[in-house]
């Protein structure tokens, strides 16, 4: 616990140190991100570009490993940025990645690996760890300056955005094929505004649960027995 | 014979019964076997198809397990995430080689065939398999199966996650003939295993025999499951099981149970019901034999001795030692035959001798004389009879006199000499036969015998002397018939009773005398129907005036054999034998019928008749006559009854009664045979007769002077006086004629005058006569 909240807390003054570089005369956008339904949509990203075009600097993040979970789950960051992967659980993992936009292998460590890995081409990198398959987490790698991953009740805000016209993207980790969806264009002044997205879903997959494997028989056997009664 | 024996019959029900038992219990035993067979089968089908899904969902776990380490292994993972064709199929050639896999293959997320180790696998193919497992993917199935070129595979699939599913991965392991034939061996089922798919050839994978597989192939569309079919010389019951099927393909699972094979284990029980019911049906063919042997031997020997004892045979032995029904019918069998035989010796005794005296009997002793005969001994026959037996039988009664018979009887067993024998012929007359002896001998011993009869019997308290008659006749010297001899002995005997010693020898002749008078008797109570009686009329001359107007009517016989018969024969016989009032019966009316016809021509003439003394007995007669003299029209006046005074004297008042009813018709009576008996004149006067008769024997010889003249006369003259007319007859001379006129007597009969004639001859005699009879009277 106290290790959770010292992380949340360096993450806390790391945004906030980007957030203080940014022009004070900017607004902000709060954004609510909705699935098809209307529901609340956590972990969906959006990313806006201008054709202004003042981008952030790339930095660092932190993609932490929890519980045996990757956390955050969805984790945004701009092109070039070297992502730390503290293991936070007192196991070992094996985080990997075959994604196109960043193939890596973190081979079994403990505590957080010496070098970060840099982050340097946008895409979809989903990790997975090597011995605990259910672990999956992602990290989009966007060119786009202004970006952020909504909270579990769907919410973003994006705070010191310049006036102007803003093309936005959604992306979300069940979006059909994984691809950014665009998002339209966006006006903004300097007063704040408040948005509501649409995020395109795939049909949610049945995942097989981890049980014995099915065969087909069964019905045909029972079927040929029942006949035969 | 044999068919219908007792024998056969037994045997016959009993192997009848015995074969619908055994049929019954085959059948019932066939019904359960061929029952349990097919609930067994069905069974055994039921257990080898779960086995059979056992080890299909065994090996495909097992494959499942061995798809999910390849899906799961890192190195592959990056194999495929490198995307590099020929690694990964390398990796599944290698990761399928782990396992034994026919096939390998990855799929893309969306189905399509990627890569697979079998390179041949056509475009229709790959596509089929998409569908399927998308299809498969959907409804959650990893294992399943497929035909895929000319082979079936159980098909597994899994997921490649790296860590989100980027690709599947399929093994395929071939279910080909190694693997029905384990199945074969878990679950002793034969299986067939069929792929269709369009445009392929179809896939048979099966444990049968190949001439079986053939046929199957050929009559697949017949195969019902659950029933029996028949795959060449064997039976199966059947379970189909479709196993997949899709677009274009199915794979069908058969399993056979060959209930050949399974009635193959109760064959012995078969066998050994037909051994059973083979030793069961000989030993009850043979017992039944034995039995019926037992039964119907015994019954033949019965029938044998039965037949034997119909034949007369009663001597024959029956030898049936039994204590069962057969035993005691054996016994009763025996019984009967002695007591037939007893009861048939006793009946050959009574029918040869006397049951009264136990002698010999009538036809005995004609058998012993025949035999006597035959053998050529001269033999004396004395035929005995007891005079006063009668007598006896009267004051001791009937069992009195069986006594006393009983009593001589043994008597004259006594007198026998050995050879000699006795013999009751017939109530109280016996017969001894003495052989080797002469008729001297024998009237020696028939004196002996009478003497010793002569000694008083004892019965009860009364002594009696038996008076004895002994007939005797001879062998060879008196016939040489027995039935001859005792005749001729038995007429010796009658003829003793008129002898002073009761003993006389046969007189030769007698016999025949008898034998006519026998015949005669016989045939007189016919003759008035057969028409041989006929009636002569002797004309009586009336003295005073010479004329003739009487006649006696006297009976003639013209018997057909034997000619003419004197009435001095036959009328005592009928008199003796009651034949007489037929006679005398037939006389009346002829007289009427006669008279009648006379009448008819101017003939007018008394006539007399002799009624006889059973005429005078019967009170109808008056009556009759008035009867018939109505019916003939004939003057009473014309007939004259001449009766006996004997005849009177037997019954006197019914006589009389007879005598005065006739009178009363107006007929005549007249006394016949005047003199012969014993009745007075005093007599005669109480009876009302008008004509008195003299008898011939005083008239024949008439002469002047003689003893019978002297009666002649008086009777004449005392007749006159009691005012009866008198009738001489048997004039046969001129002076008997003469002094007959002298004394005044009224009429005369005899030769002199006439003949009796003939009913025409005495017609005629009347005519010619009317003068010449009065000429000869006035010529005296």
């Amino acid at each position: 616990m106290i290790n959770k909240h010292l992380h949340l807390s360096f993450a806390l003054s790391l945004l906030s140190v980007w957030l203080l570089s940014t022009p004070l005369q900017a607004g902000n956008l709060q954004a609510e991100l909705v699935d098809e339904q209307g529901q609340p949509l956590a972990n969906a990203v959006l990313t806006l570009r201008s054709a202004a075009g003042s981008a952030a600097e790339p930095g660092t993040a932190i993609m932490d490993q929890r519980s045996q979970q990757f956390a955050p789950t969805v984790l945004a960051v701009r092109s070039g940025t070297s992502v730390a992967f503290p293991n936070s659980d007192n196991i070992r993992h094996h985080v990997y990645s075959f994604s196109l936009a960043k193939r890596f292998e973190l081979r079994l460590y403990q505590g957080t690996p010496s070098a970060p890995v840099v982050f340097d081409s946008p895409g979809v990198v989903v990790l997975g760890c090597n011995i605990h398959d259910w672990m999956v987490g992602y990290i989009y790698v966007t060119d786009d300056p202004w970006f952020a991953v909504s909270d579990e009740h769907g919410r973003v805000t994006l705070d010191q955005l310049p006036a102007g016209s803003y093309t936005a993207s959604l992306w979300h980790p069940q979006a059909p094929g994984m691809l950014p969806q665009a998002a339209g264009e966006l006006q903004l002044t300097e007063a704040a505004k408040q948005q509501r997205f649409t995020v395109a879903m795939q049909a949610p997959a049945a995942q097989a649960a981890p049980s014995a494997p099915a065969s087909a028989f069964g019905d045909a056997f029972k079927k040929a027995r029942d006949a035969a009664q | 014979m044999l068919r219908n024996s007792f024998q056969a019959r037994i045997a016959g029900v009993l192997v009848l019964l015995l074969l619908v038992v055994i049929g019954a219990l085959y059948g019932a035993v066939q019904t359960a076997t061929n029952a349990a067979v097919r609930g067994q089968a069905r069974e055994q089908l039921d257990v080898g198809s779960l086995v059979f899904q056992q080890l299909l969902d065994v090996r495909g776990r097992q494959l499942h397990d061995a798809v999910q380490v390849l899906a799961a292994d890192f190195g592959f993972k990056d194999a495929v995430a490198s995307g590099d064709t020929e690694t990964i199929r390398s990796a599944l050639a290698n990761h399928g080689a782990r396992i034994n896999a026919s096939a390998v293959m990855m799929l893309s997320l969306d189905g399509n065939l990627e890569i697979s180790s079998d390179r041949q696998i056509s475009g229709e193919t790959a596509e089929r398999l998409s569908t399927q497992v998308m299809q498969r993917q959907r409804e959650g199935v990893q294992i399943f199966l497929m035909p895929i070129a000319d082979k079936i595979y159980l098909l597994v699939q899994a997921t490649v996650s790296a860590p989100l599913p980027i690709a599947r991965v399929m093994m395929g392991f071939q279910v080909d003939d190694v693997f029905a034939a384990e199945l074969r061996e878990l679950t002793h089922l034969d299986l067939t295993l069929l792929a269709t798919q369009t445009g392929v050839a179809d896939i048979w994978i099966s444990t049968l025999q190949p001439q079986q597989l053939e046929l199957l192939q050929d009559n697949m569309a017949e195969l019902a499951s659950d029933a029996v079919s028949l795959i060449g010389a064997e039976s199966y019951l059947n379970q189909t099981l479709v196993l997949a099927s899709g677009d274009g393909f199915e794979v069908r699972a058969l399993l056979h149970k060959s209930l050949s094979q399974a009635q193959q284990a109760f064959a012995p029980l078969d066998q050994n019901i037909l051994l059973i019911a083979l030793v069961a049906l000989s030993a009850s063919l043979g017992g039944a034999l034995l039995l019926a042997r037992s039964v119907s031997q015994p019954v033949k020997q019965l029938a044998a001795v039965a037949e034997r004892v119909r034949q007369g045979d009663y001597l024959v032995s029956l030898d049936l030692r039994r204590s069962d029904e057969l035993g005691r019918l054996a016994m009763a069998f025996k019984a009967m035959q002695q007591g037939i035989a007893e009861r048939e010796r006793q009946l050959a005794h009574n029918a040869l001798h006397d049951p009264l005296t136990g002698l010999p009997n009538r036809t005995l002793a004609l058998e012993r004389l025949g035999s006597a005969i035959t053998a050529g001994r001269s033999t004396a026959l004395l035929y005995l009879g007891i005079a006063n037996f009668r007598a006896i039988n009267e004051s001791l009664g009937p069992e009195g006199g069986d006594l006393a018979l009983q009593q001589l009887s043994r008597r004259l067993q006594a007198v026998l000499r050995p050879g000699d024998s006795v013999a009751r012929i017939i109530g109280d007359e016996f017969l001894l036969l003495l052989e080797n002896t002469d008729s001297d001998s024998a009237i020696a011993i028939a004196d002996k015998v009478q003497q010793l009869l002569l000694k008083p019997l004892r019965v009860g308290t009364h002594d009696f002397a038996l008076e004895c008659r002994i007939g005797i006749a001879g062998y060879p010297v008196d016939g040489n018939a027995p039935e001859e001899l005792l005749r001729r002995a038995t007429i010796a005997m009658q003829d003793a009773a008129g002898m002073a010693s009761h003993l006389q020898v046969y007189q030769r002749g007698r016999d025949d005398a008898q034998q006519r008078q026998i015949r005669l008797i016989r045939d007189l109570r016919h003759a008035p129907g057969k028409a041989e009686l006929l009636l002569h009329y002797q004309p009586k001359l009336d003295i005073a005036d010479g004329q003739v107007r009487q006649a006696e009517a006297l009976l003639r016989w013209q018997h057909p054999e034997l000619g003419m018969v004197s009435p001095g024969e036959f009328i005592p016989l009928a008199e003796r034998t009651g034949s007489i009032q037929l006679l005398t019966t037939w006389v009346i009316e002829e007289v009427m019928r006669q008279l009648c016809e006379w009448a008819g021509r101017g003939l007018h003439v008394q006539v007399s008749l002799n009624i006889s003394t059973e005429d005078l007995l019967d009170p109808q007669l008056p009556g009759r006559v008035s009867k018939l003299l109505t019916d003939y029209h004939v003057s009473p006046e014309q007939l004259i009854f001449e009766i006996t005074e004997s005849g009177v004297m037997l019954n006197p008042e019914v006589a009389l009664q007879v005598l005065h009813g006739l009178r009363d018709c107006g007929i005549s009576l007249s006394v016949d045979d005047f003199g012969t008996g014993y009745s007075s004149l005093a007599q005669l006067k109480r009876m009302p007769v008008q004509e008195l008769k003299i008898d011939q024997s005083f008239i024949r010889d008439l002469d002047d002077g003689s003893e019978d003249s002297v009666i002649v006369r008086s009777t004449i003259e005392m007749s006159h006086s009691l005012g009866l007319k008198v009738v001489a007859e048997g004039v046969e001379f001129e002076r008997s004629l003469l002094l007959l006129t002298r004394w005044n007597c009224d009429t005369a009969q005899g030769y002199l005058i006439s003949r009796p004639l003939a009913a025409k001859a005495f017609e005629a005699w009347m005519a010619q006569h009317r003068h010449a009879a009065a000429s000869v009277v006035h010529e005296s």
